[in-house]
């Protein structure tokens, strides 16, 4: 009798795939070539094909394919988004790129702006302001201290560590240093201090107001104009800490304080061209001794 | 909606691509020519092809390009050799239907399969190496050889039919 793995050419076929019905599997099982084909069948599963390394040959592809053909579009559209923010941040580093004026110690120098205004920057001092369209926005930075005398007409803004100022047609001082002190000489000027802009006021000429420490207080005072712009620096019952930090702003020298009581108050003034006559016209009337240390620029201060 | 095909022109989707097929695709071209070198050195040209064309292949369609590409460009050579097979390293544990009256001993009866299934016509050969090495199924089998399921079922059955024919009188049960 012909078996059925004889007569039908897809049964062996077919029992691999698990596709025999109950009875021709039944009948198969029956036959000698069964086992046979059992074993072939079991043994072929146990055969491998050759090892292959993916990734190397991913890598010989693409070698092959060339550095330039590949990498193609994600990095060309990266390339265009960072031409395009160099491009934007060199726009805004040249739009926003300001001028510096610095005055070292001892120096002093008059600066006129573009729409007239005069700033009278004083020794150790420094003044910023942007470099393009300055005139939209009228605002200078300020580290020291400066003479203003501005034009009238325009809004016009001194900003400091401690607060800003907003005027209109005037002349006033600034001094941002140990202390922080707003003069106004003519005119009208609003200090809005930067910790606090609700307790903002109004400068007339004469007044002024001081920061000491955090706290805000309100003066008058008589001058008509800044002395030190004269050359002369003035105090009317200052701590000395206040006139040893302002000689140092004109003379390039240092104090050692230790020894003496730099809260006493002192009442006088010195000039900026003589450091002997400075020193005498200071410390003498004080009983403070001084005397030059060999190496530096340094003064001891003994009482 | 149909969702958007992933471009092959991205470098991610190319080496997704490559790492999905380029094992298959050589191993099936191996078991057509017998030499792996020449298989993957047709596949890696297949590949780069691809890569040329990565604007005109749809990425669904990919497989299919891949296997039928292979295919020709083997076609288009003739060298065929010897399919080299090796063993699983798990082969030792399978022996539960080894008899003592087993006329031959184990490996020797290997190495004669080995060269029986070498004995198989390209078309038994390929398609027998394909399902009982490879693992894949007949439908799987089909798409990739654009044979139908019916025509494998043949396939095998001859082959399974002439490998005992050719290694019975050394089974005898």
């Amino acid at each position: 009798m012909m078996k059925n793995y004889e007569t039908d050419d897809t049964f062996l076929g077919r029992w691999i795939a698990g596709e025999l019905s109950e009875e021709e599997l039944v009948a198969f099982k029956e036959t000698e070539a069964y086992k046979q084909f059992i074993i072939i069948n079991n043994e072929s599963q146990l055969l491998d094909g050759p090892d292959i390394d993916t990734e190397k040959a991913l890598k010989t592809v693409k070698q092959r394919i060339g550095q330039k053909h590949l990498k193609p579009k994600t990095i060309k559209l990266w390339q265009a988004i960072s031409v395009a923010a160099i491009l934007i941040i060199a726009m805004n580093l040249l739009l926003n790129s300001s001028k510096t004026y610095t005055n070292g110690i001892g120096e002093s120098q008059i600066i006129v702006l573009e729409d007239g205004s005069e700033i009278n920057l004083n020794a150790n001092s420094s003044l910023s302001l942007k470099r393009f369209f300055w005139s939209n926005d009228k605002t200078v930075n300020l580290e020291g201290e400066a003479y203003f005398t501005i034009n009238k007409g325009d809004d016009f803004k001194v900003e400091t560590a401690k607060g800003t100022i907003k005027v209109l047609g005037t002349e006033f001082n600034v001094k941002d240093r140990s202390y922080f002190e707003v003069k106004c000489f003519e005119g009208r000027v609003e200090f809005i201090p930067n910790n606090d802009s609700s307790s903002s006021r109004i400068l007339t000429k004469g007044k002024q107001v001081i920061i000491k420490d955090t706290k805000i207080e309100d003066l008058i005072f008589k001058e008509e104009f800044p002395s030190w712009t004269k050359g002369i620096s003035k105090f009317d019952e200052k701590p000395m800490y206040l006139v040893l930090e302002e000689l140092t702003q004109y003379f390039d020298i240092n104090f050692e304080s230790t020894n003496i009581n730099i809260n006493r108050l002192y009442s006088g003034s010195f000039n900026h061209i003589d450091l002997d006559l400075a020193l005498k016209a200071t410390l003498v009337p004080m009983g403070i001794n001084y005397r030059k240390s060999k190496t530096e620029n340094t003064f001891i201060l003994s009482e | 909606m149909p969702e958007k095909e992933p471009s092959i022109c991205e470098e991610k989707v190319y080496n997704e691509l490559f790492r999905k097929y380029y094992e298959p695709v050589t191993k099936y071209i191996y078991y057509k020519c017998g030499n792996l070198h020449q298989a993957e050195d047709i596949v890696q040209n297949v590949f780069i092809k691809i890569w040329k064309l990565c604007a005109t292949i749809i990425f669904s369609k990919a497989k299919s390009y891949i296997y039928t590409a292979s295919n020709n460009a083997f076609l288009n050579e003739i060298e065929h050799k010897k399919v080299i097979l090796k063993h699983k390293k798990t082969i030792e544990k399978h022996t539960d239907y080894e008899s003592p009256d087993f006329k031959i001993e184990m490996e020797e009866f290997r190495v004669k399969l080995k060269d029986a299934i070498n004995s198989l016509s390209p078309k038994e050969k390929e398609v027998f190496l394909l399902s009982r090495v490879e693992d894949k199924t007949y439908k799987e089998i089909a798409e990739i050889t654009g044979l139908t399921v019916k025509a494998i079922e043949r396939r095998m059955s001859k082959a399974l039919k002439e490998l005992r024919e050719t290694l019975g009188k050394h089974i005898k049960v």
